[in-house]
């Protein structure tokens, strides 16, 4: 079972089948894996804002490092009028970093190694920005496609390259975190067939370099997360302040 | 009153002191694996996204392999722009 590499990918069924106006809606191991990072994400918090004391325990002080470090990347990168929309942040990366997170564990399955799951995020994003740009700015928010100083001969070219960067966002923003955490579980599990199929002999070798992956891998599960949170607030600070 | 002043002013210090511990510690470790991935997927978004659009817009007015071939470049130009605003970006929060 656990020779194929990709096997770990497979989104199987669970229950019975429901299908609603011939959508498929039923009950997978993806869902499962989203609503036990959503529930761990609600027993942390809960746990973390039970009983607040002057001098926390270990939860509060966990969540409360997690708020001041949210807060300061929004007031760092989109400013003071980004206040509002840091439950929104706040929630994306968390939500982000417990399915990476949720998905090191041992036979659980990674949400975010789907590219379906990361685009319907960055797509959630890129649409909202931009209808918030236009309610804000209105038809002025159409001059972030069009930089100032540039002479009249080349500005449809770099029209035209400016709406291919803008629409290259939700691209990029969801092949990162996919291409990422795809990789990395494809990887550890690759050096785990080396384990076993090299044995007690050689198997040592790939056994220390998968310890040190599955490190990196925390690493990079972190990281993927607030790069993941930083773009969304870089994106959101072009819609709410307007530079060209 | 000289006892508490005291401690403020060594709070001061070491709240100090641990603020450029962060900030170093934070450029040097795991940054730059980020910053590395992401100069790399916005120069093939856009690359990407320009192919599409250029394939898209040749299937709609028959001009086959005109437009995807005019689209790709653009494309790139749009990686290659998009590569040049995060670098910037990156050293501007360096500095």
């Amino acid at each position: 079972m656990a020779t194929n590499p990709m096997h770990q990918f497979n989104v199987y069924k669970i229950g019975p089948e429901i299908k609603i106006n011939g959508i498929d809606l039923s009950f997978t191991n993806a869902s499962l894996f989203m609503l036990i990072s959503a529930i761990s994400i609600s027993i942390f918090l809960l746990l973390g804002t039970k009983d607040k004391k002057i001098i926390p325990g270990k939860f509060q002080l966990l969540s409360e490092i997690l708020y001041n470090f949210i807060s300061k990347m929004i007031s760092d990168t989109a400013g003071k009028k980004a206040k509002p929309y840091f439950p929104f942040i706040f929630s994306l990366f968390i939500f982000v970093l417990f399915c990476n997170m949720v998905g090191m564990l041992p036979y659980s399955f990674t949400v975010t190694s789907h590219i379906i799951v990361t685009l319907a995020f960055a797509m959630f994003i890129f649409i909202g920005v931009t209808i918030l740009g236009f309610v804000i700015h209105g038809f002025k928010y159409l001059k972030i496609f069009v930089p100032s100083g540039v002479p009249v001969v080349l500005l449809p070219i770099i029209m035209i390259i400016e709406i291919i960067s803008y629409l290259s966002r939700p691209v990029s923003l969801s092949v990162r975190l996919f291409a990422n955490m795809m990789a990395g579980h494809t990887m550890l599990k690759v050096f785990g067939g080396f384990v076993i199929s090299l044995g007690l002999v050689a198997g040592w070798l790939p056994l220390t370099f998968s310890v040190a992956l599955t490190g990196l891998e925390i690493l990079v599960a972190f990281l993927q997360a607030y790069v993941f949170a930083i773009l969304t607030c870089i994106y959101l600070n072009d819609a709410l302040n307007l530079h060209h | 009153m000289t006892k508490q002043d005291d401690l403020e002013t060594r709070l001061k210090i070491a709240k100090s002191k641990l603020e450029i511990k962060h900030s170093k510690a934070d450029t040097k470790k795991g940054a730059f694996l980020g910053n590395a991935f992401k100069l790399g997927t916005e120069l093939v978004a856009a690359v990407a996204v320009g192919s599409i659009i250029g394939f898209i817009l040749d299937n709609w007015f028959g001009t086959k392999p005109l437009l995807i071939i005019l689209f790709f470049l653009f494309g790139s130009a749009a990686g290659i722009y998009n590569v040049i605003k995060t670098a910037k970006k990156m050293q501007e929060n360096k500095e």
